[in-house]
């Protein structure tokens, strides 16, 4: 099996309502998807979300990087069978690591070639993703995510999530009265797990002073306290800190995890498939994670279509034990999505497992070329 | 204020959004294309086409003191409310076909069945039959608020810049002002459903206000659920 085509196409999806965090304020997705077609005639899909105060990727960066140095690489290959799950690994070795000045890591670039790979080889051969990820639970269970905001505004927003039954919650912080603004959480949500995130807007003391103010209020973990740097200050932390710490912007590759491990500077690793690079690199970590003691959450970016969402579904599945999971966020925060099937969450943050070849999606390509604001081709070879 | 301004209000401020919209100004001044028309037409046929089972839904969580009128609604969708009733749903094939659109009607249909099939078939956020009637009564209601505001506005627009004719725009005569009567009532409905279902009025405006976060007239006539002809 060859790839003989492929074509990214930058997505500028309009959500519901402006999302916002401590780093950013989004209204509109920023994502990458990647249509990829075999020597069959058969399609794959696959996305990324480039975050560049993440990993340094911005969407034209990853245009040009897929279509001059990751897809072309892929044409020119046999591609190997995809059966089980130690199979998974052989398309990641295919996608070259080329470094690239100011960019920490490609990972959106190579998750959505990587995924759209595995769906092209997996709808060929009318096999699930679910055969190289097996699921070890019939369900998974999202959590909500609170966008940052006025005390009021929080509070609106937990009340939303207290109807649709979510029962893990995160809420983002490092933007000022975030004491008021989770206690506001807390007192619509008095039984609900409440983690925060402070996408690294703190320093070491401020950090400190104020996880001790929110700890009284039951918080289960701080995201991404102080900003990817130097991870002593972070061991430091996390030795003074009466809760749990977890890592995000400061994992985004292996050597990140076992300097993390090593340096015990953390108690959970937030893996995202496009931050980190995609399924089997965040198998991999995960599984590190989970040999050294410390908990995973399978992560998303906000803004996530069907394609990451379908995806994670199917990591989150089969990754055990996994403390959180975030996504699946659908229409629920896009104004529409690119695939026939909905495959947001429901009343409980609940969301079955995907059946069918590949994802078990179906994009449509009429809407994704609807929201398109580039595209580029990598001809046939 | 109580629950029925807030909802009025929302529903107001819904109606001046789509007013304010150049896509709505268009078809207004005649500035939009004949395809635009199309589109709109096409976008309300499948809008509106499944409404009877909607209302049937409806009705059938109707507490005793909304249940006269959502019967009667019922009843006028399925045209039997009287002798010279005709069903909404044949006087929106009328509309397409009298806007030229009715080699499209079984397109328009299959669309409006896979909207009821999403309806059904989606994961649901809410944990309740009560809630999630909430919602439905709320987007209902609201586009009657709408239509008895703005139909003969629309039938207007299509009458003089489209040159449609009177028989094929009685859809929109049927929902035009002398409906405001009906508005009110369903204003009246969605209070009494949120009383009698003993909601707080903070659970009952968190569903309202989801359910409105987005312009469901926009979206559903220019936006995201239009047809794409």
């Amino acid at each position: 099996m060859r790839i003989v085509s492929a074509t990214a196409h930058a997505l500028r999806i309009p959500f519901v309502e402006a999302f916002a965090h401590s780093a950013r304020e989004r209204s509109c997705s920023d994502s990458v998807v990647v249509r990829v077609v075999d020597d069959a005639g058969v399609e794959g899909w696959g996305e990324g979300a480039p975050r560049p105060y993440v990993t340094g990727e911005t969407v034209d960066f990853m245009l040009r990087h897929l279509a001059e140095s990751l897809c072309p690489r892929l044409l020119a290959v046999d591609l190997p069978p995809l059966c089980v799950p130690a199979d998974l690994p052989a398309i990641d070795a295919l996608i070259p690591d080329t470094p690239t000045p100011g960019v920490l890591s490609a990972g959106a670039s190579r998750a959505a070639l990587e995924i759209a790979v595995i769906d092209c080889a997996l709808q060929r051969a009318d096999r699930s993703l679910a055969a190289l990820l097996p699921p070890v639970r019939k369900k998974v269970v999202y959590s909500g995510v609170i966008t940052a905001g006025s005390r009021d505004k929080v509070a609106e927003h937990a009340r939303r999530m207290k109807l649709i039954g979510l029962h893990q919650i995160k809420i983002k912080v490092g933007v000022g009265d975030d004491v008021e603004r989770v206690r506001a959480v807390r007192d619509v949500l008095p039984n609900a797990s409440l983690r925060v995130d402070a996408n690294g807007a703190w320093t070491p003391d401020e950090a400190l002073r104020t996880i001790e103010e929110l700890a009284p209020l039951g918080i289960d973990a701080i995201e991404q306290p102080l900003p990817r740097g130097d991870i002593a200050p972070l061991g430091a932390l996390r030795r003074q800190s009466p809760v749990p710490l977890m890592v995000d912007e400061s994992l985004v590759t292996m050597a990140d995890a076992e300097e993390l491990i090593a340096a015990r500077a953390c108690d959970f690793f937030n893996v995202r498939i496009s931050k980190c690079g995609g399924l089997a690199r965040c198998r991999a970590i995960a599984r590190r994670a989970l040999e050294a003691g410390i908990q995973v959450q399978i992560g998303s970016q906000v803004g996530e279509t069907a394609i990451l969402s379908a995806a994670g579904r199917h990591l989150a599945a089969s990754i055990d034990p996994l403390a959180f999971t975030e996504g699946s966020y659908g229409t629920l925060l896009l104004s529409e999505d690119i695939a026939a099937e909905t495959v947001r969450f429901g009343h409980r943050g609940e969301a079955p497992l995907l059946g069918g070849a590949g994802l078990g999606i179906h994009v449509l390509e009429e809407r994704v070329r609807r929201y398109a604001t580039n595209t580029v081709t990598v001809p046939a070879v | 204020m109580s629950m029925r301004k807030r909802i009025e209000g929302l529903f107001d401020r819904q109606v001046a959004d789509l007013v304010a919209r150049q896509e709505f100004q268009d078809l207004e001044n005649g500035r939009a294309s004949p395809q635009d028309y199309d589109r709109f037409v096409a976008s309300v046929v499948r809008t509106h086409l499944k409404s009877p089972q909607l209302v049937a839904f409806l009705y059938a969580l109707a507490p005793p003191r909304a249940a006269d009128h959502l019967r009667h609604n019922l009843l006028e969708e399925l045209g039997i409310e009287d002798e010279a009733g005709v069903a909404h749903p044949s006087l929106l094939e009328d509309l397409a076909r009298g806007s030229g659109l009715g080699a499209r009607l079984a397109e328009f249909e299959a669309l409006a069945a896979s909207d009821i099939r999403k309806f059904a078939g989606d994961p649901l956020l809410y944990g309740t039959l009560r809630d999630v009637g909430l919602a439905a009564l709320c987007e209902v209601t609201a586009f009657e608020f709408m239509l008895s505001r703005l139909a003969s506005r629309f039938a207007r627009a299509l009458a003089s810049r489209r040159g449609l004719s009177a028989a094929s725009l009685r859809w929109f005569t049927h929902h035009s002002e002398v409906d405001v009567r009906h508005a009110e009532q369903g204003l009246d409905d969605l209070v009494e459903y949120i009383r009698a279902y003993e909601f707080s009025e903070e659970d009952a405006w968190t569903i309202v206000d989801m359910t409105l976060r987005e312009n469901v007239f926009v979206k559903r006539y220019f936006g995201e659920m239009s047809v794409r002809l």
